[in-house]
């Protein structure tokens, strides 16, 4: 899908030099991110930490006691296993409650992907690009470490890495295996549900990198928009009739985002959930418009909703 | 990484160990599958519905290694942690104290002083799960005393084995 550019104008080009983006990009955002500047002032800054309680191994009071013992501050969100960490005395990644794996770091946007996952217990789930396995556990977690998880990572070091993780949050229903989404047909089955939290180009994660402002090209969001499409269709194709299929992105770019999931919608046998956290999917960008379900999908924005940046679409397979 | 049902003598041993901490009634209706790994025979728990995903392609990784076969069995600190939570009585632990919790997550050994509490008749050369305050398992260790001689002052009395921080230690590494 070929990225849409923009002409430059004397807005654009203020901002991209007040913070150091390049100009193509701040054009974009311009047209898809309400209130932008408000948003590139917000981008400067550190994103919010959070953590979520792993209740595979402790209760969501016990780990809130003990680490406000510490002296962390912590503050319920919208999920009840997230805590959003507005003080921590130290590191909050070298407490022994994180080393044995009582609480898992992780953006709040991220955890609202599994949270719309809507698992169940006995479930069979497939997660696509699972590692690091953030929200492999978490899914573990909502099963209570029935059913059955499949995680998909096809870099063997990730893969390696994700293994830690399992084990230090106690999951025992997860299987690992190294395969590409696009392969996944060669697990021979269908699942109630699948995640593509799908690799992009990682517009949203831009406070965590900020080389991204002038490293990102349209080219890569075209390269990733391609592959999504390709990803998407494979993960349609394994959940069951009646399951749902859960695609995320942390990008805010609509070729990544919307169109990729519209690009399912002509079938007619997918429909697209709402999801009640978060702004409403682009149902327009340039001069397209697009299925009007779309607006059920969403976009979460660090200076509107304190996560970083994410997108969000439930889809139901008839 | 190929899963096999373990041999006889390997479930006896498994047998052994899982009533040795306590905890073989709650293992008794769970799979238990074995897989080579690195030269070492591990013991995973994972969901019986989890194995029929095994017969098209091999696993990179399943379920939850809770220990390691060899001469014994030796739980991991994913297992020791399942034991200290589920385990219907408290044999072969040790609990140290909230300094030495530190150490111990850095890979250090026990020192006599920093142990407040001990299984019974606990023998040299034991593997045994160390705790901290908070009943959570921090580690394995091997005792280098028997009983009494566990809480001497300035001494090494456990060798830990294994540790709940080098989960860190070993993604990073």
């Amino acid at each position: 899908m070929k990225t849409a550019l923009f002409p430059g104008s004397a807005e654009s080009q203020s901002l991209a030099a007040e913070y150091g983006y390049d100009d193509w990009l701040v054009n974009r955002f311009l047209r898809y991110v309400p209130d932008t500047h408000n948003f590139l002032a917000t981008m400067e800054r550190q994103p919010a930490r959070y953590l979520r309680v792993n209740e595979l191994k402790i209760s969501k009071s016990d780990l809130r006691a003990r680490l406000e013992s510490k002296g962390f501050e912590l503050e319920s969100t919208v999920l009840p296993e997230v805590f959003l960490v507005k003080r921590s005395p130290m590191s909050i990644g070298a407490t022994t409650e994180y080393m044995l794996g009582q609480y898992y770091l992780q953006d709040l946007s991220s955890c609202l992907a599994v949270d719309a996952l809507d698992v169940g217990p006995d479930q069979t789930i497939l997660d696509i690009a699972a590692a690091p396995g953030g929200k492999t556990t978490f899914i573990a977690q909502r099963m209570k470490n029935t059913g059955s998880v499949i995680a998909l990572e096809p870099n063997e070091r990730r893969a390696r890495s994700m293994t830690f993780n399992l084990a230090r949050c106690g999951v025992s229903n997860t299987a690992v295996f190294r395969l590409d989404g696009r392969d996944a047909e060669r697990l021979g089955t269908k699942f109630d549900r699948v995640l593509l939290d799908a690799p992009c180009s990682c517009e949203g994660v831009i406070p965590k990198d900020a080389t991204r402002k002038t490293s990102h090209s349209p080219g890569d969001v075209e390269y990733c928009s391609n592959r999504q499409e390709k990803l998407v269709e494979s993960a349609a194709r394994l959940v069951k009739p009646g399951g749902v299929l859960v695609y995320a992105t942390c990008s805010f770019a609509p070729e990544e985002n919307e169109m990729v999931v519209e690009s399912l919608l002509h079938s007619g046998r997918i429909s697209v959930e709402p999801i009640p956290y978060g702004s409403e999917g682009l149902t327009r960008f340039d001069d397209r418009e697009f299925n009007a379900q779309l607006k059920n999908s969403r976009r979460l924005y660090p200076h509107l909703h304190n996560t970083t940046g994410f997108f969000i679409a439930k889809l139901r397979i008839n | 990484m190929k899963h096999r049902e373990p041999t006889r003598q390997e479930r006896t041993l498994i047998n052994r160990a899982l009533d040795r901490w306590g905890v073989y009634a709650f293992f008794r209706d769970k799979l238990m599958l074995v897989a080579a790994v690195d030269h070492s025979t591990k013991v995973c728990l994972l969901p019986a519905n989890l194995k029929p995903f095994f017969a098209n392609l091999e696993p990179y990784f399943a379920g939850l290694v809770i220990g390691e076969l060899k001469k014994q069995f030796t739980p991991s600190i994913a297992g020791a942690d399942l034991f200290a939570r589920v385990a219907d009585s408290r044999r072969y632990y040790i609990t140290v104290s909230e300094n030495a919790e530190k150490l111990v997550l850095y890979g250090r050994d026990v020192m006599g002083d920093s142990i407040v509490e001990a299984s019974d008749d606990l023998d040299e050369n034991e593997l045994v799960i160390i705790l901290n305050s908070k009943r959570d398992a921090i580690g394995v260790g091997r005792t280098r005393f028997a009983g009494k001689s566990l809480f001497q002052k300035e001494r090494i009395t456990v060798t830990t084995l294994l540790d709940a921080g080098s989960y860190l230690r070993e993604e990073g590494g």
